[in-house]
């Protein structure tokens, strides 16, 4: 039986990663011993990540505990991160 | 208690976790012979080098650190060179000889270049060798004599969230018994050179990390590549990955999180304990040969899809967190962490139990890929021929 279906991969990162393909609602996200809730807006596919706080624009934004990219949009807690609001610091077309 | 495997102690205080007789071609020319050698002497493990002269420069003095550090790598009780010339096979021997292990040579030119008359002295020289490593027996040894090589091959989504976050929790184990860690494939780090650079022991250290990053995304920029331009690309994005960052950071994860004590150079052996990271290329074959090369004695692979490499030398266990790749593969994934992806195992007890199936291989168990006989290397290559 499932007991977590998102992973929160360091202390102090602004995603979590899902588990598995995941419904809209509320689910279970996994860091170190603790579990916290997150309310996800709409359904997440497995790999892909969710915001664990609300960021805004121009933000950084941390996942292994160090920076993936920038927010290119206000993004809502429990809402998609990804290619349509972040972008590398690293790459720069 | 102190973590422990049984292994073989070497005359220089090294431990194999395998006693192979390694039967060392160290010239392209000689290889048919080593292979026939090889062949007639079962408890021999072969190696052959498809190049050897014509070389130069840093690459080849690659090719030599590649030679000297398969030939010491302690899974050998002992090793058969097979060359031409007496010279390079002395300058060879010189370095096995070091190491305190027995070392034998056969050339072509002392066999007038009669190549059945070099693989029959082979023959006979191999099979005196085996018959003296069949004495040595295994005995309890500390994990600080590990040197444990990490590489990931056909990563999926998975990968960067679950298997190699778990790998990291074993290198960490290892490093905290004393043991050492290396992982490589410098162009992974691109996007996490700067996380991984802040782990390094010194800044000098982080420095060298940044700028191996930097030398090869310039080769790339030489030849027309842009590394960064469409990477990740459209698979990865699928998968979940929004940047190169992301996905370097989840690939770094496998080496866990102690301090980086230096940046080896591709083949040259492992300075002493702790996390290391080698320069060097990303495909797998060639990768997992420079670890070797530099020492060690196992592998910890990762995979997503799956990926049937596995070194000749070092024993390699294959670790995947897809629950598909886990039940399609049975007899290729050596450890089965699909249950940290279904949310039901806790992560550290995971890692309890692949460190302590590393220890079981080290004392004997055997890989998928030793029971299939999957055994390979390969020697990677910088820059063109004479």
């Amino acid at each position: 039986m499932r007991r977590w279906s998102l992973l929160i991969l360091a202390e102090g990162d602004d995603v979590a990663t899902a588990l598995a393909d995941l419904a809209a609602g509320e689910a279970p996200a996994r860091l170190g011993d603790r579990i916290e809730t997150l309310t996800l807006p709409a359904p997440v596919p497995l790999g892909h990540k969710v915001a664990r706080r609300a960021i805004a624009r121009g933000e950084v934004i941390r996942k292994y505990g160090a920076p993936i990219g920038e927010a290119t949009d206000d993004i809502a807690p429990g809402a998609h991160v990804h290619v349509h609001n972040l972008r590398s610091l690293r790459a720069r077309k | 208690m102190a973590a422990e495997f049984a292994g073989y102690l070497r005359p220089d205080g090294s431990a194999g976790v395998r006693n192979t007789v390694l039967v060392l071609s160290i010239l392209g020319l000689t290889g048919a012979s080593a292979r026939r050698i090889a062949r007639q002497v079962p408890g021999t493990t072969l190696i052959s080098m498809p190049y050897g002269r014509g070389q130069f420069g840093e690459d080849r003095a690659m090719t030599r650190r590649m030679l000297a550090g398969f030939a010491c790598n302690p899974n050998a009780a002992a090793v058969l060179l097979v060359g031409a010339d007496r010279l390079r096979l002395d300058a060879v021997a010189e370095q096995v000889a070091a190491t305190g292990k027995p070392v034998e040579t056969v050339a072509l030119d002392d066999c007038h270049e009669d190549n059945l008359a070099l693989s029959e002295q082979g023959v006979r020289a191999a099979a005196r060798l085996v018959r003296d490593a069949s004495r040595l027996r295994r005995q309890p040894l500390p994990a600080s004599l590990l040197r444990l090589g990490i590489e990931c091959g056909h990563t999926d989504a998975t990968s960067g969230i679950a298997a190699n976050p778990l790998v990291g929790r074993v290198a960490d184990r290892l490093v905290d018994a004393g043991g050492a860690v290396v992982f490589g494939e410098t162009m992974e780090w691109l996007g996490a050179e700067h996380a991984l650079a802040g782990r390094a022991a010194t800044p000098e250290i982080g420095a060298q990390i940044v700028a191996a990053v930097l030398t090869r995304e310039g080769w790339a920029a030489a030849s027309g590549e842009d590394l960064t331009g469409n990477n990740p690309g459209q698979e990865n994005i699928r998968g979940g990955l929004s940047s190169i960052e992301e996905k370097s950071l989840g690939a770094v994860a496998k080496g866990g999180s102690r301090p980086v004590q230096g940046v080896v150079p591709h083949a040259a052996p492992l300075p002493g304990p702790g996390l290391w990271v080698m320069e060097g290329p990303a495909f797998s074959p060639p990768s997992v040969s420079g670890f070797v090369a530099a020492g060690a004695q196992l592998v910890l692979f990762t995979t997503g899809a799956g990926n049937s490499y596995a070194d000749a030398l070092a024993p390699t266990i294959k670790v995947t967190a897809n629950p598909n790749t886990a039940r399609r593969l049975g007899l290729q994934i050596d450890f089965d962490a699909s249950a940290l992806l279904e949310g039901t195992r806790e992560p550290e007890e995971a890692a309890d139990a692949l460190f302590a199936q590393l220890l079981d291989h080290a004392s004997g168990t055997r890989s998928w890929g030793e029971v299939l006989d999957e055994g390979e290397y390969a020697f990677a290559r910088l820059g063109a021929d004479f």
